[in-house]
């Protein structure tokens, strides 16, 4: 369990943090400048607090009023950098077992042959990093942090230098360190997308401060949330049930999703964009579209230029339209509606925990 | 092909610029890193102090080491009234001059290629385990090491051409501190020494081109990681 309880001025603003975080896996959400960076450089001693105290299941890191201030290097805290970070004149291999040769070999939690295995670094072994890709680079890097076994990995938006295909390649090896390694995750970035294919516990910081802590699902209807969400291409989040691989239940409804691999019963979330829903006045005929939620429009509104239709079909949901659509459709709060969704715009989240 | 006396010259020399590139180099990778890695108040001031040796005219570096570690000098009193170290006129005192006037060259570019080296690799090794020490020795100096390298062979390049600090601090002793520019300049000033001399030109003409010629190889060799 990690507890913070810090203060550090920085030249625009002053991070000021007090939070205990419980979960395996916390994700903390905030856009660019919010201090994600400086927090987790102050997690892993790369930086220090101007006071505070920093605890990581029971043992200090930091503390000003112990005078305690741990080196990087004995903190363990596995850190995956924003841009790779590889040593540039070491091969994969020797990148790889850098940290692993440092640590005590009764304290090594993990083998180099089972982490190659398992992020399938096989036929980059011998290379250096110049003749290694974007995405490539970043699943060496998170080797070589697993391979200190940390007692806490520390991702600070891991996937940000890559494009769209290949995040959503790194990302199931992400899932398998957080299922198979069992190591606690504090993993940062600006995508919704992102963080719910990792964990629905969230974190929420902007300008050094705290705004939200706790499940994804309670905190992101917040009005001091809901803003900062719908800057980052907004995601409707509904609780689930999963029936088989390609359909769970939503209350009474059953929606057709991409194949998932859960099993039955499970609790899952589901992640829709609010531009990736379509409203209706009647049930759908003649149309390729699966899933057809009917509810009722609660208020209609205006944020940064986009329209949003809030309805509730049990849980809000919020769907982006057009001006245009809105006066033709005649939409008014009270309406019944059909929000229309192609299954393959839906993404499959989190389990419930 | 080279007489007894040519031997000598040519050996005195290169014990003078290896010793020279030695006792430079800790001080250089120190003061590099230090350069590199800090900033405080007067930094310009003491870089240009640092850097004074490459515009001063090298005579006038030679008395300056003359004042303060000759015999009678500041420093050079103490070193023989309590050691019995005697500096000037040896050898070493050749050594101690073509370092100081050389230092800058090493200097530079061992701080260049310091300050080119990302310092988040440094912290991304400690994250991984490793202490100051060790990432200084396994990340920094080896990411410098073409600079490192590049300085050595200029500053032991320098120190063979080295002329006007070594004759005011160590003399022109012949088999103690007559190094090949000392002895071209003693044959040139004896009336049948041009011949003698061009056959050192020549030979110093070709060790300082080895020498930029292995600065340049080992640049471009060791810069593609």
């Amino acid at each position: 369990m990690l507890k913070i309880n810090i203060q550090k001025k920085l030249p625009t603003f002053t991070l000021q943090i007090n939070v205990t975080c419980p979960y395996s896996v916390t994700a903390i959400f905030g856009p660019s400048g919010s201090g994600k960076t400086t927090l987790l450089n102050l997690i892993s001693g790369l930086d220090h607090p101007d006071e505070g105290e920093i605890i990581f299941d029971n043992t200090v890191l930091y503390s000003s009023t112990q005078n305690i201030n741990l080196a990087p290097e004995k903190r363990c805290m596995g850190y995956v950098f924003q841009n790779d970070l590889l040593f540039p004149h070491l091969t994969v291999h020797q990148n790889l077992v850098y940290g692993y040769n440092l640590k005590d070999p009764e304290q090594r939690k993990f083998e180099p042959t089972t982490i190659i295995d398992l992020l399938e670094l096989h036929p980059l072994i011998d290379r250096y990093p110049r003749n290694l890709s974007g995405g490539e680079k970043q699943r060496v890097a998170l080797g070589r942090a697993i391979l200190t076994s940390p007692q806490l990995l520390i991702m600070d938006e891991p996937l940000a230098a890559l494009d769209q295909t290949l995040k959503d390649r790194i990302i199931p090896y992400l899932r398998n360190i957080r299922t198979h390694l069992n190591i606690p995750i504090l993993y940062v970035s600006h995508s919704v997308a992102e963080i719910l294919q990792l964990t629905g516990q969230v974190m929420v910081l902007q300008n050094g401060q705290i705004l939200a802590h706790g499940d994804f699902f309670e905190i992101a209807h917040q009005t001091n949330v809901l803003p900062l969400l719908e800057a980052h291409g907004f995601e409707n989040v509904l609780p689930v049930e999963v029936i088989d691989e390609t359909h769970v239940k939503y209350n009474t409804h059953t929606l057709r999703i991409p194949p998932c691999d859960r099993p039955a019963k499970t609790q899952i979330f589901i992640g829709i964009r609010a531009n990736d829903i379509i409203l209706s006045h009647k049930p759908p005929t003649g149309l390729s579209i699966r899933n057809a939620l009917p509810g009722k429009v609660l208020d209609i509104i205006e944020s940064e230029g986009r329209q949003l239709v809030y309805i509730d079909t049990g849980k809000r949901l919020a769907a982006e339209v057009t001006h245009e659509a809105i006066e033709e459709l005649n939409l008014q709060p009270g309406d019944p509606i059909i929000c229309l969704i192609k299954t393959h715009s839906i993404r499959v989240g989190p389990n419930v925990e | 092909m080279l007489t007894t006396e040519e031997w000598d010259i040519l050996t005195l020399s290169l014990r003078v610029g290896l010793l020279c590139v030695a006792i430079s180099l800790p001080f250089g990778i120190a003061l590099g890193w230090f350069l590199a890695r800090h900033h405080f108040r007067g930094k310009i001031l003491f870089d240009s102090i640092l850097h004074l040796p490459l515009v001063l005219p090298p005579v006038v570096t030679g008395y300056v080491l003359l004042i303060l570690l000759g015999r009678r000098g500041i420093l050079g009193e103490i070193l023989n009234d309590w050691f019995g170290i005697q500096l000037a006129f040896t050898w070493y005192a050749a050594v101690l001059a073509s370092a100081v006037v050389g230092f800058p060259l090493l200097l530079r570019a061992i701080r260049l290629a310091i300050e080119n080296i990302d310092p988040k690799l440094e912290h991304a090794a400690r994250t991984l385990g490793a202490s100051p020490l060790h990432v200084f020795i396994t990340v920094t100096m080896r990411l410098a090491m073409p600079g490192i390298w590049v300085g050595a062979l200029l500053t032991f390049a320098r120190s063979l051409g080295e002329f006007g600090a070594t004759i005011t601090f160590a003399a022109n002793i012949a088999g103690e501190t007559r190094t090949l520019p000392l002895a071209i300049y003693t044959f040139l000033n004896q009336p049948s020494g041009e011949d003698p001399a061009m056959r050192l030109v020549i030979i110093s003409a070709l060790i300082s081109l080895g020498a930029l010629i292995a600065s340049e190889w080992v640049t471009r060799r060791l810069s593609k990681v």
